[in-house]
């Protein structure tokens, strides 16, 4: 991903803003979201619900994703994830 | 897939559901009859409890027309008879809907125009599987947006007790002038026993309800097993209307369609077909019984040939020599 140029890094990148939704919704979301990308696309889910920490990690392990970053910005959760299959 | 038309006619025909008799069972001293719930609009018993449940929140205020949208986790029925009475009355409706339900009744919901979301059990493990994935996610889109969504949870409502207490019971009642002695129904949220058994015992407070339940494991859509599954909270409310109980196994329930259309002509839902075993199975000495049939056999082809019950050629065929086939808004 890193040497890519970045305009076609956002064109590639999409943002799901789950903030303000309860679980099991984020991980839900997330997983039509993913289910419509293509192989090697990656996004972003922005997401408050504590519980979506695991639910959305857990999720994107056991269905073969890559979880590429987990970050904590003001009491929000950043993920990103690498659709890998 | 173009989305039907429904004609708002279909609302009055909510309820006064027609009995008839089963000649098959009757003697000198017993006549059993059956309630045929597949000739509401939308095909089913929940039909009712959809109607009373969408109404009572318009009462008290909870739906704006043009605004709410109504959602509910489901897996038959109450899909059905919500999304076709809601889009009536000026709601839009979401369903919730563990992904191994039945194509046939997700092709239905969606024809009526319902947007669905499929749950899978890889959701959200902790709570549960099959509809408790669906009961999250709705709980869950509804909980974040208070304003714009209603979720009616049939499994604790008070109207969908009340459609039957004050539509299906005094029904019974009229219909059998007040002769009815025994009354048999499958259990799902409870509504359909409690409303109805309340209503006849303070007619009559010697009539017995019997609950039929269905084996664990078993593949009856629409009724519950209390040793496997939990008991709703609407039905845990009046638990006591109900005198005795009864298990029908999966294999006695298929035998029992068959035996519906070669001795009755009825093409019959395997909830119905459970119910009638039990009637025949639970000795009575005298009276008037009645049973609940909730739906007809129109969304079983597939289940009843891998169950060997019809070949798809034989279902087809049986069609259309089937008596008391009721006009569904969505087969038009
Ligand atoms: C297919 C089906 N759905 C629902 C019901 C009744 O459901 P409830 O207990 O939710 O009123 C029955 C009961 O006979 C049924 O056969």
């Amino acid at each position: 991903m890193t040497n890519r140029p970045l305009e076609n890094m956002s064109a590639t990148t999409k943002v799901l803003d789950a903030r303000g939704l309860f679980c099991p919704e984020p991980v839900f979301r997330t997983k039509i979201e993913v289910e419509r990308m293509q192989v090697g696309e990656t996004l972003t889910v922005l997401a408050d619900d504590p519980n979506a920490e695991e639910d959305v990690s857990r999720w994107v392990k056991r269905n073969g994703h890559e979880l590429l970053s987990l970050e904590k910005k003001d009491s929000a959760l950043e993920f990103q994830i690498k659709k890998v299959k | 897939m173009a989305k039907v038309v429904l004609d708002a006619g279909a609302l009055d025909r909510v309820g006064n559901t027609p009995l008839i008799k089963l000649d098959s069972l009757s003697n000198d001293k017993v006549q059993y009859f059956a309630k045929l719930e597949s000739h509401n609009p939308f095909g089913s018993v929940k039909d009712r409890a959809a109607y009373w449940m969408i109404k009572d929140a318009e009462e008290k205020g909870k739906l704006k027309k043009n605004h709410t949208i109504i959602i509910e986790p489901t897996s038959g029925n109450t899909g059905i008879a919500l999304t076709g009475i809601a889009s009536l009355l000026g709601y839009e409706v979401e369903i919730v809907i563990p992904e191994k339900a039945s194509e046939e009744t997700k092709k239905i919901i969606a024809k009526l125009g319902a947007k669905l979301y499929e749950t899978s059990d890889d959701l959200c493990p902790k709570v549960g599987a099959g509809t408790d994935q669906s009961i999250a996610l709705a709980t869950s889109i509804a909980s974040s947006r208070p304003d714009k969504y209603y979720s009616p949870n049939q499994y604790a409502n008070e109207a969908n007790f009340l459609g039957h207490y004050k539509g299906t019971g005094p029904e019974i009642w009229k219909q059998t002038e007040g002769k009815v002695t025994h009354f048999f129904t499958g259990v799902g949220t409870g509504g359909t026993v409690t409303g109805i058994s309340t209503f006849l015992k303070e007619q009559n407070p010697k009539l017995k309800t019997i609950g039929v339940q269905p084996q664990q494991n078993h593949l009856i859509q629409g009724l519950r097993n209390f040793e496997e599954s939990a008991k709703p909270d609407l039905f845990i409310r009046r638990e006591k209307s109900v005198d005795d109980w009864i298990t029908i196994n999966n294999e006695t329930a298929f035998a029992a369609v068959k035996e519906l259309f070669q001795k009755e002509s009825l093409m019959v839902s395997p909830s119905s077909a459970t119910v009638y075993a039990a009637m025949k199975k639970y000795p009575i000495q005298e009276g008037i019984v009645v049973g609940i049939f909730a739906d007809d056999g129109r969304k079983f082809k597939s289940l009843y040939a891998q169950q060997k019950v019809f070949t798809e050629e034989e279902f087809d065929a049986n069609l259309k020599q089937a008596k008391h086939l009721s006009k569904i808004v969505y087969l038009d």
